[in-house]
């Protein structure tokens, strides 16, 4: 129980960051002219294909006493960042990242250019134009963001070892849970958890692809799925 | 926001070389002057009808020019001046006609007054739904409307912010004669009060005869001819 609080705990902090950060990070990567942009888009997408023990060492590198988060943090909070609750926050912001990102960035992009031009041309600055036009006609992208980089969060484990290590009540989420027990020989117990993870997944993913269907079908906005929308 | 309408005019010399964005060749080199009145811009697919809008509007930066409307300079490469899309007080209806499809009719014709206050917004969508004869439709969304209901929200939310130029580019396509005709009416009678410059953009003969106090004939990004009132032209 307790890890499955904690699990919950980080996930709703990851989500609200990620969405925090994401719309920001998603809108720039929509509209940018950069050229350099490509580089920004890669370094998003880079935890998809890592290894999370990849992820995981070179965060666990620049985290520990003699890295430079981890100085920092040393000087800035009087206690290091490794194996903590907040690490684990900020290792799982980064390696959910592109679930928030890239939805949320779908969606911008499948807004009718038209529709900005219009905007712009009625008076309303970018801002506007972003809060009244953009972001209701992406609310389905918005929803899967919420809940992929919640769902991701809730049930990553390579990650969460390398930087949080196994410690009940700061740093064992349900994922770690279920490897402690099944190291320990208690299959049942760690069927129970593992059954209840998969169980929430699949009620997650529902309601996400059916709130898609249904915004794609009942308001004007675009649907944003892996799969195919017809 | 209301501006002196009798004195309205619109001036703009464009030279826009759409080669630098993309692999297609086109060049739009046009000085034009537009008095109050609907002006019809006329030409084939391809002619820079379009792009003209798109750079009196902003949303496309001419390469060199200068654009004025009721005195205003909105473009002067020369000065570096280059008025945002959002203060020119330039209205716009586009061929899709891009109607917010989440907001309801009133929705979308009160998006633009902003600035007001409500009292003022509530009075100025009144008005115009009623001058466009779709008061009844305000509460609807975009896709519960027809085409033609659609065209009245569009002209009605471009008009409501008192623009000092009206841009349509080719709003009717896909309308029938009849439904045209009224609906045309219904803007002539508006400018009839407002007495603001109208570009009016098609490659419909019909609607450029029915509907141009002039006629200004574009073809490949050029001036070909001029019309002060239209007749008909084989």
């Amino acid at each position: 129980m307790e890890a499955l609080l904690l699990s919950i705990r980080l996930s709703l902090t990851v989500s609200a960051i990620l969405f925090a950060i994401g719309v920001p990070l998603a809108y720039w990567l929509t509209f940018s002219r950069w050229p350099g942009k490509f580089l920004v888009e890669t370094i998003v997408a880079l935890p998809l294909v890592l290894p999370p023990t990849v992820l995981g060492f070179y965060l666990l590198i620049a985290m520990g006493s003699q890295g430079p988060l981890g100085r920092f943090w040393q000087a800035a909070f009087g206690h290091g960042l490794a194996f903590t609750f907040t690490g684990l926050v900020i290792a799982s912001v980064l390696y959910s990242l592109p679930f928030a990102v890239q939805p949320l960035a779908a969606s911008f992009e499948s807004v009718d250019r038209k529709l900005l031009d219009a905007s712009s041309v009625l008076g309303a600055g970018r801002l506007r134009t972003f809060l009244r036009v953009i972001l209701p006609l992406s609310i389905p992208g918005v929803i899967s963001a919420i809940v992929l980089s919640f769902a991701h969060t809730l049930g990553e484990f390579g990650v969460v070892l390398m930087v949080g290590g196994n410690l009940a009540g700061s740093t064992r989420t349900i994922s770690i849970e279920i490897y402690d027990r099944v190291q320990s020989m208690d299959y049942a117990g760690a069927n129970q958890v593992a059954l209840g993870l998969l169980l929430f997944s699949f009620v997650v993913l529902s309601i996400v692809y059916g709130m898609n269907r249904y915004f794609g079908r009942n308001s004007g906005s675009r649907i944003w799925s892996p799969w195919p929308t017809k | 926001m209301a501006h002196e309408m009798t004195q309205t005019a619109l001036t703009a010399r464009i030279h826009f070389d759409r080669s630098s964005r993309s692999n297609s060749k086109f060049i739009l080199d046009v000085a034009l002057d537009f008095d109050a009145g609907v002006t019809v811009i006329f030409g084939p697919s391809g002619a820079g009808k379009s792009t003209l809008l798109d750079c009196v509007a902003g949303l496309l930066k001419p390469q060199r020019g200068k654009i004025t409307v009721s005195g205003d300079t909105l473009f002067e490469t020369d000065a570096g001046i280059d008025t945002r899309p959002e203060r020119r007080h330039i209205g716009y209806v586009f061929q899709s006609l891009a109607l917010f499809p989440h907001m309801t009719a009133a929705g979308n014709v009160k998006y633009g007054l902003a600035s007001l206050s409500p009292e003022e917004q509530n009075q100025r969508v009144d008005e115009i739904l009623t001058a466009f004869r779709i008061e009844a439709l305000r509460s609807r969304k975009p896709r519960e409307l027809s085409g033609g209901e659609q065209q009245r929200v569009a002209l009605a939310r471009a008009l409501v912010t008192q623009p000092r130029a009206l841009l349509l580019d080719e709003p009717m396509t896909g309308l029938d004669a009849e439904l045209k005709a009224s609906i045309t009416q219904d803007l002539l009678t508006w400018n009839d009060r407002h007495k603001i410059p109208i570009l009016y953009v098609t490659h419909n003969h019909e609607e450029a005869v029915a509907l141009g106090d002039r006629m200004v004939f574009l073809k490949n990004g050029r001036v070909v001819d001029r019309a002060e009132k239209i007749t008909p032209v084989k």
